[in-house]
């Protein structure tokens, strides 16, 4: 699989979307052109979510990147395409040393220092949010563009923006120097996912 | 197959006698340094870190002292339910229940050299497990236990009995163990004993570790 960094993630949620319906909604967002996919259940066993990683990969192909959230065992085992770590997770430099060159490596960051640190200990890129408002995040009020703009500036790695994000707000997040978004609700709990995931594509596609 | 520091064939049996695991709640506000230290001077011959609760980064911080200290006195170092933070540590076993990694999966990844310990479910999970990579079982409860009030029914020695019979690997019991009810348990055909509370929660962790040692001891030296 080509070492871009993706640009359209979808994000995994099993409260808004059963992991039976979530393969169904990412093989659609893929079709539309999301090209990484998260799977992130934290309360998720490891032995359900290996057999459910590795029955996306094998749906996805290298249509689309296939990364777990946090457990760096589960990634190896499922032969996923990256891990995305978080604040509360193995260290990067850890995850690295571990994981070797070829798995992609995110870090979910809520500040610069954070991201910048991510940068030193060898990340590929952060997702950094939430950016706006969002029902996955209890209604907490959104970090904004200035955020983004903050984050862009004060780390090297590509930034993906994430939290409250719909297809018309890309533009902007987009303009704030994010590299890409990252998406939960906005097609998980669309009426028409395949939809909203077209729209979404075409936003970036539409914003450079 | 395995090199010299792995403890994967002769030295495991040994190795698994006197098994202490960590739990923080349990540990009266004691650091898993102190009660790991303590442990070892008492006599656990195993260590295994279980981390239920707090950020796995944490864990990540801890261990590595805890690896030392296990290295430097000779006693296995395990690692529960994670084989990233058990890589991550370059433990000597990590240990798998029912809801974890599959033995399968979790032995593709970690390579020849470490141990798996596996908690099987049922009977019949414990007589695939060598098959599958596990080393060693975990059996129980083997009496009651408040520790891991998901644990089910205790199982009695009679369980252990069973299981040591119907496999050639060791075979480990948990749940509710002392050193005042330990004996039966070796007698059964474990190989060695594990304890949460017995151990951490103990006022002197040395002495508890101590007393079970010397239970563990006597009742082995009454069945050779």
């Amino acid at each position: 699989m080509p070492r871009v960094i993706p640009r359209l993630h979808l994000v995994s949620d099993s409260r808004v979307c059963g992991l039976d319906c979530f393969s169904a909604v990412a093989l659609a967002a893929i079709a539309a052109g999301a090209d990484a996919v998260h799977l992130r259940e934290k309360t998720t066993p490891a032995a359900t979510l290996l057999s459910m990683a590795t029955a996306l990969r094998e749906q996805f192909g290298d249509r689309a990147r296939l990364f777990i959230n946090d457990r760096i065992d589960v990634a190896l085992a499922s032969r996923a395409g990256g891990i995305q770590l978080g604040e509360t997770s193995i260290p990067v430099a850890v995850a690295r040393a571990l994981a070797g060159p070829d798995l992609m490596i995110g870090r979910s960051v809520h500040d610069v220092e954070g991201a910048r640190r991510a940068a030193a200990d060898g990340a590929d890129f952060v997702i950094a949010g939430h950016v706006f408002e969002t029902a996955s995040k209890h209604g907490e009020k959104g970090r904004g563009l200035q955020f983004i703009e903050m984050v862009v500036a004060g780390c090297p790695l590509p930034v993906i923006a994430i939290g409250g994000i719909t297809p018309e707000r890309v533009p902007e997040v987009i303009r704030a120097g994010a590299y890409g978004v990252a998406v939960i609700s906005g097609i998980l709990a669309a009426p028409d996912p395949d939809r909203a995931a077209w729209r979404y594509a075409e936003a970036l596609e539409s914003s450079g | 197959m395995a090199d010299h520091t792995s403890f994967r064939g002769d030295r495991l049996r040994d190795a698994l006698r006197v098994y202490v695991l960590t739990d923080r709640q349990l540990s009266r506000g004691r650091s898993e340094q102190e009660i790991v230290a303590a442990a070892i001077s008492g006599g656990a011959t195993a260590i295994q870190l279980r981390w239920k609760i707090g950020p796995l980064r944490e864990a990540a911080k801890v261990g590595p002292e805890l690896r030392e200290m296990c290295r430097a006195a000779g006693v296995l170092f395990v690692v529960n339910d994670r084989v990233d933070l058990a890589l991550a540590l370059g433990a000597d076993a990590v240990h798998l229940g029912d809801e974890d990694l599959p033995l399968a999966a979790a032995r593709r990844i970690v390579g020849d050299d470490m141990v798996v310990g596996y908690s099987p479910a049922t009977l019949l999970d414990a007589i695939q497990a060598p098959r599958l990579g596990a080393d060693y079982v975990g059996v129980g409860p083997v009496y009651g236990t408040s520790t891991k009030p998901d644990a089910g029914e205790a199982v009695g020695v009679h369980r252990i009995e069973e299981v040591a019979r119907s496999l050639s690997i060791p075979v480990v019991g948990i749940g509710g163990i002392t050193a005042d009810n330990a004996a039966p348990v070796i007698r059964a055909g474990a190989a060695g004993v594990a304890v949460i509370s017995a151990v951490v929660a103990a006022e002197d962790v040395r002495e508890a570790t101590e007393r079970l040692a010397r239970a563990v001891e006597s009742a082995a030296s009454g069945v050779t």
